[in-house]
């Protein structure tokens, strides 16, 4: 309150010896400009008027500024004739972007000048010349990275001649985390807006081993033609958002959302957030950077598996015992019958030990006796180097199909023929087109599905909180577990054509196996509670099994499953069922399923359904 | 701005405190080898937060790598912060004698282009002596690399100006 208002006095005593200011009017329609609602991050609130995304008083020069740009813009223009004694605590110096606007749109001549000494050297430092926007993509085992995360790496001039993705800096929007909750919470907190986020600047190597390395994900590099000038433009806003706290919401506020804001504020003129009022899924937004045109160039980053694979993709079985071997005791490394095989092979067996060795202790503090292991193999590869190693580049992320699901089904349930309606809010499951997703993920979150009965008779079917599942197979070097974790309502039968809605929790872990090129095998036990309307108890636990064949055929996807749920009441609940999806086209596929059920309470029930799926964002 | 003065006299009472080494402790000097990697305590955290282990920094040399940016670092500084934290890659790429790691260490080292050939090189039929055993430290390995680079007489003029 009292700085703004010190500030504008200061001000209007300056401005009155200089220059005449502009005029209301001129001020109110500057301030109707988007590159000004850009800049101080505004959106038209729900109930008219402005609402900024910012959540931080540091961030607003006006008395209630976050909630009107044009006072906002008023305070700024005054706060840039602050005295130059203030130094790098100047407005222009803590605001570049903002001065830089008003001074080129008001032809501002009479600014004071303010040295800036903190935001020269960074500005220096970071040296900004052009942009890549960085998507990491989904790994397997963690179907909760299909949501993905987007950063945009500053490169210095001459990347590619002079210097080197390594030296680039990573700008990131995240949750910024402090004190110890523990993950669970973590996790909870950061999809309900329970943290604030925050823009980091740190180096692009240290986001590079943070994905490749841990959480073994690739990394697709989208070279933006962002002309210097704009990316220099970007990183002078991005100054002004320093230590400045957004709200911080996993599905729309997150940092794809943030970054796109940013891209608008580099190219004025650029359309791309109001794409997004909902839900923000990174994939999403790397399409919409495409469809902009902003995109010249895409590059691939492998992860260290997908290279371990890779390497060792080549290897014969006995080759690979020996990797293992080399894996476990660096002294086989001297054993005549490893040293009689032919130097080309072993450059691969020792390289593909080395790294499954590293893939070992992934995320581990230094251990004195790996790192001693570590270092034999590299010396036994530094004197028999193996060729370069080539990972052959995945279909690109971006060309999955869109993130939102509309469902409609007609089918029958024991002589029953219903219609059924669904919306699935993201994201992909084990069958739906595959194209840029991996075999054997799957991430629902947000699933309703309503059935219409014979005689306009309307059913709530299910309602899915989230489903995910990881079918990762195992491999010669590998041995990943497999799990599942899902929650919701769904429908039970219960005997004489009547059924109950409950409500469930349940989870699974076991093992995939790759039993064809496409094909996986996979086994489960399971266990589930759930809240039975008709059970006495309140929760009912359940143990049981769930396996099946997950097969990439021709036409699409086909699945095999069975499960069974044992409750400690006696109930036994068992259902066997196929389903097979058709790829009819990129935004839709029509599914064909079939299904078994018995149980104690009930008769064994038919379900047969055809279902017509489409994706939309 | 509070958080902002604190956050730089915290960074100047730690150099202060260290004076010992360049840019302060932990700024890369002493990270060794095979040096572990930092993360989030799990997937679903680093996904639903997408937030980073080096959080609220906002700069490339500065805060990172614990590393003070005040004029004890201008020896080498940037060429060690860097090398300290890509330690275990150039090692690899050093040892197969190419690779994204061995071209920054390059770089930083301010070898020209046309000699980064030769600087592979050399450096990869010197590994043994670079990376003398797994325990070898930055500060080592960098000291190791002048000392190869002024046996050969293409590469000798970078490890005087280095």
């Amino acid at each position: 309150m009292l700085r703004p208002l010190l500030l504008l006095a200061l001000c209007s005593a300056s401005t009155l010896v200089l220059s005449a200011p502009p005029d209301d009017s001129t001020l109110r329609s500057l301030a109707d400009e988007p590159y000004w609602h850009s800049l101080g991050h505004y959106e038209s609130g729900k109930l008219g008027g402005w609402r900024s995304y910012v959540d931080d008083d540091d961030f607003f020069l006006a008395d209630g500024g976050e909630h009107d740009p044009a006072a906002e813009l008023a305070a700024t223009l005054a706060a840039l004739y602050a005295p130059a004694s203030a130094g790098d605590r100047h407005p222009q110096c803590v605001f570049p972007a903002r001065t830089r606007w008003l001074r080129e749109r008001l032809s501002l001549t009479d600014l004071p000048t303010v040295e800036c000494k903190e935001f020269r050297t960074w500005y220096a430092d970071v040296a900004p010349h052009s942009t890549v926007l960085v998507f990491p993509a989904a790994y397997l085992n963690s179907p909760s990275s299909m949501f993905g995360h987007t950063l945009l790496r500053i490169d210095q001039a001459d990347i590619d001649t002079q210097g080197s993705p390594l030296l680039s800096s990573a700008l990131n929007f995240g949750a910024y985390i402090e004190g110890m909750d523990n993950s669970v919470l973590y996790a909870w907190k950061g999809l309900m807006g329970g943290y604030p986020g925050l823009f980091s600047l740190l180096p692009y190597r240290e986001k590079i081993g943070e994905y490749s390395r841990l959480e073994n994900r690739d990394l697709w590099e989208y070279r933006l033609n962002l002309t210097p000038d704009e990316t220099g433009r970007m990183l002078e806003h991005v100054w002004e958002l320093k230590q400045i706290r957004f709200d911080y919401f996993f599905f729309d506020e997150n940092c794809s959302y943030r970054l796109l804001e940013l891209l608008e504020v580099a190219r004025p003129g650029l359309k791309l957030t109001e794409q997004f009022p909902l839900t923000a899924i990174p994939a999403d937004t790397v399409r919409a950077v495409i469809d902009a045109g902003l995109v010249a160039d895409i590059d691939y980053r492998p992860s260290r598996e997908r290279e371990l694979l890779a390497r060792t993709a080549p290897l014969e079985s006995e080759e690979l015992r020996w990797v293992r071997q080399l894996a476990d005791d660096p002294q086989q490394l001297e054993r005549d019958d490893f040293q009689a095989l032919p130097s080309e092979r072993r450059a691969l067996i020792q390289d593909g030990a080395y790294r499954l060795v590293r893939y070992r202790v992934t995320g581990e503090e230094r251990d004195p006796a790996n790192a001693a292991h570590s270092y034999r193999l590299l010396q036994a590869i530094n004197r028999n180097p193996p060729p370069r190693l080539s990972v052959e580049r995945p279909v690109l992320p971006e060309n999955g199909h869109e993130s939102r699901t509309l469902q409609f089904g007609v089918g029958s349930r024991d002589e029953r023929a219903f219609a059924e309606y669904g919306l699935r809010m993201a994201y992909h499951d084990l069958i739906d087109n595959l194209e840029g997703f991996p075999l054997g993920a799957q991430i629902e979150i947000a699933q309703l599905r309503l059935r219409q009965y014979e005689g306009n008779h309307w059913k709530l079917q299910r309602l899915d909180l989230a489903g995910i599942r990881s079918l990762t197979p195992l491999t010669p070097l590998l041995r990943p577990w497999s799990w599942q974790i899902a929650a919701g309502l769904e429908r039970i039968a219960e005997g004489d054509g009547d059924d109950r809605l409950v409500g469930h929790l349940n989870g699974g872990g076991g093992f995939t196996w790759q039993l064809h090129e496409d094909l996986l095998g996979f086994a489960m036990a399971t266990a589930r509670l759930e809240h039975h309307p008709e059970f006495g108890a309140v929760i009912s636990p359940a143990a049981g099994f769930d396996s099946g064949l997950l097969w990439r055929n021709g036409a699409g996807n086909l699945l095999l499953e069975a499960r069974g749920d044992y409750f400690h009441n006696g109930e036994v609940r068992r259902r066997i069922s196929l389903a097979q999806q058709f790829e009819v086209r990129d935004t839709a596929g029509l599914r064909v399923g079939l299904e078994r059920s018995f149980s104690h309470r009930a008769e064994p029930e038919t379900e047969f359904q055809v279902q017509l799926r489409w994706y939309f964002y | 701005m509070k958080r902002i003065l604190l956050a730089s006299l915290l960074l100047s009472a730690s150099a202060s405190a260290f004076a010992t080494a360049p840019g302060g402790p932990g700024c890369g000097w002493g990270n060794m080898l095979f040096e572990g990697q930092r993360g989030l305590p799990s997937h679903l955290v680093a996904s639903t937060t997408n937030g980073t282990s080096g959080n609220a920094t906002f700069g490339m040399t500065s805060g990172t790598n614990g590393c003070s940016t005040d004029g004890a670092l201008q020896y080498n500084g940037k060429s060690m912060i860097v090398l300290g934290s890509i330690m275990t890659e150039l090692s690899e790429d050093m040892a197969m004698g190419e690779g994204e790691a061995l071209t920054t260490y390059a770089v930083v080292l301010g070898i020209k282009p046309e000699d980064r050939a030769h600087f592979a090189s050399v450096t990869q039929a010197h590994f043994d002596e670079i990376f003398s055993s797994a325990d070898v430290t930055a500060e080592q390995v960098h000291a190791a690399t002048l000392a190869v680079l002024k046996q050969d007489a293409r590469l000798a003029q970078y490890a005087e100006q280095a």
